[in-house]
């Protein structure tokens, strides 16, 4: 990594490594054999995350929704502002595997299973936060259409039994992706591993692949009927969260450019996650020659790109609240959030998901991972911020000044969050160390290919 | 709900303030309560413990309703109470009670929660001594008549003022035994001004009584009627009647205010003057010195010369007087009770020249003592101090707290030998005495009582006294040595002697009122000579720039009777919205001056005592004033009152009751360290029209200018099927006063939690029926306009179709029903409620308390538990119940037959609810008129609630 | 490299799939069943009063009106467990001496009600009002059965809301002419579903199935 970006720009798409195939399996496997401290030092952080999340998530069970800051108006608040994030972060995974392999996008390979399992781990922790956040969560399965005895069936006018199914179904359906895609791998790992005991259980969950023809063949069709399948998902399960504020008539919420505006900010956080993630495992593990600068700076420009598909956005709704002339409308977008009193966080959110972004027009930006993991990091927090005005910032201004009323969040709300953000990380380090997270199969397939072309 | 059901046979509540399990439950065959709304486990087997004999009048699931009659401030209003297998639960007007002409007030609807309240003395109770009544009674009552006009010296009663026959009776007979024994009368509830200023008019102490029915122009010098009054029930039924418009031609009287503080009558006013307080005096001259004619008032004219010259708002003075002589018999001018004699005295000039006597006001002999309260008090400071009581029996009332801070009269009761203390709490009052005596609640009292005009009604008890309490003419009648002691021996055998008793008796009881009792009008003819010695007087006033400082009785606990009702700290000040705590209410000009903002300080010195409250600036307030509300800041024992607010009453002396002229005033930058709790943190409309209004001139030429026509918005959802009676409510801005009683009536009849301070400074009421209130009209002198804000039952709800378990839905009767046990809390119907009418149980707020409050709870409505929604339902249970009647007896619903707990809590009638199924139906008419709309109807909602724009009727001299 | 698993290991797997799939099936079915079973609703166990009271005897040998210790159906919400008095109207003269009676008289003389058990147990959100049921030909054996044949009267209905919507939703099928509201046993003249329409029409009953009919 001495040598200038400037011409490591022009390297093959994947992979600038000498060594043959054992030698590479070995390389991917290491991390799964790495006793590392810093590895250990995180999961106990982590844990402790874990742990904050859990005490405060059973105080809140015991105690009543009343233990947070919420009220009326602002009825929603921290608790979906985390859980529209998380689902937001659990979308780039998808895109990036499915979108880009029904593209051919063949460099993606070096990325994707590190950007699914952070998808899963995502979508599973925003899924607690709805069921957290009921007012009475030991009835939450009444949103399920069952044949009750109290012959009452669930609203399909409400978008939140919609939510329900679409989570549940881009969840499966990545999960079902990523772990076939793992198959091949989970074989790899059993046949190079040396106690009986891991062979065992690695044997157990590669569902005894043989890397036959026959075996490759399945594969292949399954994985691509997965991919078609999940990649409309990327863009229906957004499309749905977003319509949980769409279809209300609320300022600020009633607008129908949210779903295409949402899923631009879902990959917008996605993508920004992906690099937090991988810029740290690239450096670690030294895969400098396997997760390329053409992979970052594709990454990256993909972010400037959502950035500017969330500016266009963000212009849309100024301009239409203030085309309509509906003085609600107008008051939340001209008055409520630029000069209200949450100015400071508007403001905020402009220049981490605006300005901040911009700096990916230059190359060097883009090649200094410092810089870029720093950017991802001001991007997530910009998408935070952007969810949290959008829902209690609306709220907290609706049609009837009498009842508009300002929010603070308790230091529960604040525990769920930082406790969520542990469990996340908790979740990631597992993966790091009992999954080869660079697909193996597919690279070894791939570095084949451009020896072919070379 | 747990307790929605219980229902209580009498005196079933142990000490420790928890219903004893026997007769708790007990009484109905139809059993109790246990599980919680998710009622989904099989709970253990209830029991059902039936009646051994059960009474006849008691028909278990079905409601008894007994009119009886409360006193405040000495005057009584006749109630109708319902009663639920024993326990009365809902306080409810009386039609046939002048005094309530049906409508109920805060304090009578809120009296309920009093009867029950956990902090009530529930033994005698001797400090550090034997309790028991008999202990009591040997140690201060006097032997029946032994005769010697010295017996009973030393002996001293203090009470409050009252009107009550039997208690005044009681009096005159122990002062004919025992003409040694001393009683003094002290209220802080209790005004002389106007006796005082007919003393001066006519030359002896009179009552006036307006009838503001007949009144086209009335003019308040600084006079609360609507709200802070005796009769404010009436004359605010009276006022609205007179304003009320069905058509376009309809009359309107018009309203001239001047005041300091904004009150519930300032902000009904047409032409409201701001004004200190102290300065009503020259405006109340130069109005008769502008309505009068020389002839008229000769022997004042070089007075008057003056007032004129240097009348303040004479534009304001000049449009009054012009209408008040253009309606000639027909107008009022009223003085405030807090208003010097002098300006009262200038009332009844003025009501005597404009020819009012007789049509709009008449005058009844005096039914409380004319001698000013804080006089009485003194008279006894003194007799203590001389050693001349030595046994001392305060019936009610908290003078420890409420005297005259000069007095020190709380040190003084200490100093008495013994003295005993009768009341429902541990107050200041009790603290101070070596006796504690549980008083009794009028619910569970026998007695009698006058409303202000006179009329006599019976107090009857709805349930037996649920502790060892007497009440305060059994007290004196046993102290006294009177053979007869019990409450209800004692009135039937006043009332016995007037002709045909029997049937007088059950038909009062029955009705509520004793007939022709009213005081006959007396004639009071003006007599200059009294009035010129007053007006001469030279008043100590203010210079223009001190600041001045008045007292007044806080519209909520008034002078902190009412302190320990968690109804009535939570209900929402008229004005200022502020909950559980007082604040000096101060103009903006004036804040300037004092450098300070709402939620800062003021420190104030006077008398040698010095206060610092939380200041809150309310525009329209008269600048170089403040108001302070009495009531708060309690130190006795009551649990709830403790340390709530700040109390005021160290800087209130003899000398100056209500207005301090010119105290020391200084403003104290706390960066609101103390945040006030208020419902209401905005209160301009931001452009939008929400609460329509304006003036009748513009209503009659053009009702569009005020309600453009409002056309049906295209909906993509279907229309609910609808059948039968369409349940729709109509509320009048015009007449809505903002009195706030339409919110406590729904509280008891929808068993509504409190959720405490905290709660409210999260913004967390639970209120189903909040009443809004904007300022309109220019900045320097706005109008204020209360808008009830409560569930609108739109036919095309947002609510309804964002709830995911279908637990708030649409009735075919066009109600927006909310099933509490199918939700499971997802608050998005909230969010989608354009009126925010919805409220969250974020807590389990109804199960905590104590027991014996279960015993208020309405049975008819579930009581809900922690992480369900909850908004108003159109009083759905009395909807139910009575369609269930009119089924049972196979006919229709009449129109009128249902009504909603706060229209008929409504002093003024705002509130029209019926079925627009019938189209001749009050509330189809009301909906028919021009001024008809629906709140943000522009959404489509189709709200079935709609609002009668506010029209006002300002002199066209007048700009507005 | 010898093979790590067994032949059989593969059926093994086939079969967790498989049985994965079924009770993800299985047992939400089994559940809804489960709730609709008397071990749930409590329907038909006999309940044990404090007083060996028998309805067989009162009800079917003595012929008592329901309504004669059940006073208050047809004007109440409730239908009333008598007082204790009630019993004595009666059993002051026969039986008086009984000790079965011991705890009557026993109630009776220290004023302490009889710690009956209820049998008919709703939730408290529901406001069921026996006046109007009464009142629109719903007769008591159509909710609490023969209990003119029971000697410890048991619950026959599962009070479920989807049983109580099934009669909202077409109440010809349990109307009967009001003078035959208590009558045990009783049959219709003509098929039930005409001749319940009939009666609809002559006591104007509606389908009433809106939450706020019960729930308030």
């Amino acid at each position: 990594m001495t040598s200038s970006p400037a011409n490591r720009i022009d390297t093959p798409i994947v992979l600038d490594t000498d060594d043959d195939d054992a030698q590479l399996t070995d390389r991917l496997l290491a991390p799964l054999r790495s006793k590392s401290k810093v590895w250990y030092a995180l999961l106990a952080l982590s844990g402790a995350g874990v742990l904050l999340f859990v005490a405060t998530s059973i105080y809140t069970f015991v105690g009543g929704i009343g233990l947070w800051g919420n009220n009326i108006p602002v009825a929603w608040a921290f608790a979906i502002t985390d859980f529209v994030w998380w689902i937001g972060i659990g979308h780039a995974g998808t895109f990036i595997s499915a979108f880009l392999l029904l593209l051919q996008q063949d460099w993606r390979a070096s990325v994707n299973r590190i950007a699914e399992a952070m998808t899963l781990i995502a979508v599973f922790n925003a899924a607690l936060f709805p069921v957290l956040h009921l007012g009475r969560p030991w009835f939450a399965y009444w949103l399920l259409p069952y044949p009750a005895t109290m012959a009452v069936w669930p609203q399909f006018k409400s978008a939140l039994p919609w939510d329900f199914a679409a989570i549940l179904t881009y969840f499966t359906v990545s999960f079902l992706f990523w772990y076939t895609g793992l198959v091949p791998d989970l074989a790899t790992v059993r046949d190079r591993a040396e106690s009986r005991g891991r062979r065992m259980i690695y044997g157990v969950f590669a569902l005894g692949w043989r890397g036959s023809a026959e075996h490759w063949q399945h594969y292949r069709i399954v994985y691509g009927l997965l991919a078609g399948l999940a990649t409309p998902l990327v863009i229906s399960v957004h499309s749905v969260v977003s319509m949980d504020f769409a279809i209300t008539q609320l300022p600020g919420w009633h607008s129908t450019i949210f779903p295409p505006y949402f899923v631009a900010g879902a990959l917008f956080s996605g993508f920004a996650m992906v690099l937090t993630l991988l810029l740290p495992v690239r450096r670690v593990f030294h895969l400098e020659e396997i997760v390329t600068d053409r992979h970052i700076d594709a990454i990256a420009k993909m972010l400037l790109a959502m950035s500017w598909m969330l500016i266009y956005s963000y212009v849309c709704e100024l301009f239409i609240a203030w085309y309509t002339g509906d003085p609600y409308e107008r008051y939340v977008f001209l008055q409520a959030r630029p000069l209200g009193p949450w100015a400071w966080l508007y403001w905020t959110m402009i220049f981490a998901n605006v300005l901040a972004p911009q700096l990916l027009w230059w190359r060097s930006v883009r090649l200094s991972p410092l810089a870029l993991f720093a950017l991802s990091l001001v991007i997530q927090f910009g998408m935070w911020m952007e969810r949290f005005i959008i829902i209690a910032g609306s709220l907290s201004r609706d049609f009837l000044p009498a009842s508009w009323a300002d929010y603070r969040p308790t230091w529960v709300d604040l525990s769920l969050l930082v406790g969520s953000i542990g469990l996340f990380l908790f979740a990631f380090l597992l993966f790091l160390r009992f999954v080869p997270f660079i697909p193996i199969a597919e690279m070894k397939g791939l570095r084949r290919e451009i020896r072919g072309a070379a | 709900m747990t307790g929605s059901r219980q229902p209580l046979v009498h005196s079933a509540v142990d000490d420790a303030g928890s219903v004893t399990r026997r007769d708790f439950l007990r009484v109905i065959g139809s059993g109790v309560a246990v599980a919680g709304l998710g009622a989904c486990i099989e709970p253990p087997r209830e029991r059902i413990l039936p009646y051994t004999a059960r009474p006849p009048e008691i028909t278990p699931g079905i409601a008894t309703y007994y009119a009886t009659t409360m006193t405040l401030g000495g005057f009584g209003t006749g109630l109708v109470v319902e009663c639920r297998e024993g326990r009365p639960t809902k306080v409810e007007g009386n039609q046939h009670h002048p005094a309530s002409l049906g409508a109920a007030g805060v304090f009578e609807q809120a009296s309920v929660l009093e009867l029950y309240d956990p902090d009530r003395v529930r033994t005698p109770r001797q400090r550090g001594g034997v309790g028991g009544w008999d202990a009591f009674v040997s140690d201060f009552a006097l032997t029946p008549a032994s005769g010697g006009t010295e017996q009973g010296r030393g002996l001293h009663f203090l009470l409050e003022p009252t009107a009550s026959p039997l208690t005044l009776s009681l009096i005159d007979r122990i002062r004919a035994l025992h003409p040694a024994v001393g009683f003094t009368f002290y209220s802080p509830l209790a005004f002389t001004g106007a006796m005082e200023g007919a003393r001066a008019a006519f030359g002896r102490p009179l009552q006036p009584i307006y009838d503001l029915s007949r009144a086209a122009v009335i003019v308040s010098l600084d006079a609360d009627v609507l709200d802070a009054h005796p009769f404010c029930l009436r004359y605010a039924r009276q006022f609205a009647d007179g304003r009320r418009l069905r058509t376009r031609r309809d009359g309107m009287n018009r309203l001239y205010v001047v005041e300091s503080a904004f009150t519930t009558t300032g902000g009904m006013a047409d032409h409201r003057l701001a004004l200190r307080a102290g300065d009503v005096a020259d405006v109340a001259t130069a109005l008769l010195a502008a309505t009068a004619t020389p002839e008229e008032v000769r022997p004042l004219i070089p007075l008057l010369s003056r007032a004129q010259s240097e009348g303040p708002a004479t534009s304001w003075v000049r449009a009054a007087a012009a209408d008040l002589r253009a309606a000639r018999g027909q107008s009022v001018v009223i003085a405030g009770a807090e208003q010097p004699a002098a300006v009262h005295a200038i009332a009844n000039a003025l009501n005597a020249i404009l020819g009012s006597i007789g049509t709009t006001v008449r005058f009844i002999e005096p039914l409380l003592p004319a001698e000013a309260p804080e006089h009485a008090l003194t008279a006894l400071a003194a007799a203590i101090d001389a050693r001349a009581v030595d046994k001392l029996i305060i019936l009610g009332g908290n003078p420890s707290c409420t005297a005259p801070a000069d007095l020190r009269f709380s040190e003084r009761i200490r100093n008495v030998r013994s003295k005993a203390y009768l009341g429902l709490y541990h107050n200041e009052t009790a603290l101070d005495c070596s006796w504690v005596l549980p008083g009794l609640h009028y619910l569970e009292s026998w007695g009698d009582a006058r409303a202000c005009d006179g009329t006599a009604s019976f107090v009857q008890p709805l349930i037996r006294p649920l502790y060892d309490g007497r009440s305060v003419d059994e007290v004196l009648a046993v102290c006294g040595g009177l053979p007869t002691t019990s409450a209800h021996a004692l009135v039937r055998e006043l009332w016995s002697t007037q002709p045909d008793f029997q049937a007088l008796w059950a038909r009062s009881l029955e009705r509520g009122v004793i007939e022709n009792t009213a005081s006959p009008p007396v004639s009071a003819a003006l007599d200059w000579a009294g009035v010129l010695p007053v007006l001469a007087a030279e008043r100590q006033r203010a210079a223009r720039d001190s600041i001045e400082v008045t007292f007044r009785l806080d519209p909520k606990t008034l002078d902190g009777r009412f302190a320990n009702n968690p109804w009535l700290q939570e209900l929402p000040h008229p004005i200022t919205k502020l909950t559980w705590g007082n604040a000096a209410l101060l103009g903006p000009e004036t804040a300037k001056r004092l450098g300070i903002e709402t939620g800062d300080e003021v420190s104030i010195a006077f008398g040698g005592g010095r206060i610092s409250i939380p200041a809150i600036v309310v525009p329209g307030h008269a600048e170089s004033s403040i108001t302070l509300p009495l009531g708060y800041g309690r130190s006795g024992e009551e649990r709830v009152a403790r340390d709530v607010g700040v109390n005021v009453y160290p800087i209130r002396t003899r000398g100056a009751p209500f207005i301090i002229p010119d105290a020391v005033v200084r403003g104290v930058k706390t960066g609101s360290s103390e945040p006030l709790a208020t419902t209401q943190g905005h209160f301009t409309m931001e452009g939008r029209a929400i609460a329509r209004e304006g003036t009748l001139a513009a209503y009659r030429a053009d009702p569009r200018t005020i309600v453009p026509p409002h056309e049906i918005a295209p909906s993509l959802y279907e229309p609910v099927a609808q059948s039968g009676d369409q349940w729709a409510m109509t509320i009048d801005l015009s007449v809505c006063t903002g009195c706030s009683a339409c919110v406590i009536a729904c509280q008891a009849e929808n068993n509504i939690p409190v959720v405490g301070r905290e709660g409210v400074l999260k913004r967390r009421e639970m209120h189903w029926l909040r009443i809004d209130r904007y300022y309109t009209g220019p900045a320097e002198n706005p109008r204020v306009i209360s808008q009830p804000m409560a569930c609108q039952h739109c036919e095309k709800a947002p609510c309804e179709y964002v709830c995911p378990v279908n637990a708030t839905v649409h009735s075919p009767d066009g109600l927006n029903e909310m099933v509490y046990n199918r939700c499971v809390g997802t608050r998005f119907c909230s969010n989608n409620c354009p009126y925010k009418v919805r409220r969250f149980n974020w807590f389990d707020y109804s199960f905590g308390v104590p027991a014996v409050l279960w015993m208020q709870r309405n049975p008819d409505v579930t009581v809900r538990e922690r992480g369900v929604m909850e908004k108003c339902t159109y009083c759905v249970q009395r909807i139910r119940r009575a369609g269930i009647q009119a089924a049972t007896e196979r006919r229709a619903l009449r129109d009128g037959e249902v009504v909603t707990a706060c229209q008929q809590a409504c002093p003024t009638r705002a509130i029209t609810f019926g079925s627009l199924d019938d189209v001749d139906s009050e509330v189809s008419r009301s909906r028919r008129q021009e001024r008809s709309y629906a709140v943000l109807g522009e959404l489509g909602t189709e709200p079935r609630t709609r609002y009668l724009a506010r029209i006002f009727n300002p002199s066209p001299d007048l700009t507005v | 490299m010898p093979a790590l698993f067994p032949k059989w290991s593969d059926s093994l797997l086939r079969a967790c799939f498989v049985a994965f799939v079924v009770s993800a099936v299985a047992l939400p079915t089994f559940a809804m069943i489960w709730v609709r079973t008397p071990f749930v609703s409590g329907k038909g166990d006999p309940v044990r009063q404090p007083i060996e009271f028998d309805h067989r005897h009162h009800v079917a040998d003595d012929a008592i009106d329901c309504r004669y210790c059940h006073d208050l159906a047809e004007r109440s919400r409730y239908a009333g467990v008598p007082p204790t008095s009630r019993c004595l109207n009666c059993h002051n003269q026969i039986w008086n001496d009984s000790p079965l009676l011991a705890t009557v008289w026993t109630s009776y003389f220290r004023d302490e009600p009889i710690p009956w058990v209820r049998v008919h147990r709703l939730p408290d959100f529901v406001y069921f009002d026996h006046s109007i049921h009464v009142n629109k030909g719903v007769g008591c054996e159509s909710c609490h059965g023969r209990v003119d044949r029971m000697a410890r009267v048991y619950q026959v209905a599962p009070l479920s809301m989807s049983w109580c919507l099934d009669c909202h939703r077409s109440p010809e099928r349990h109307l009967r002419p009001l003078d035959a509201i208590t009558a045990m046993g009783w049959r219709p003249p003509r098929p039930q579903e005409e001749f319940g329409r009939t009666l609809r029409t002559l006591y104007g009953v509606r389908e009433i199935t809106h939450c706020s009919a019960c729930h308030r």
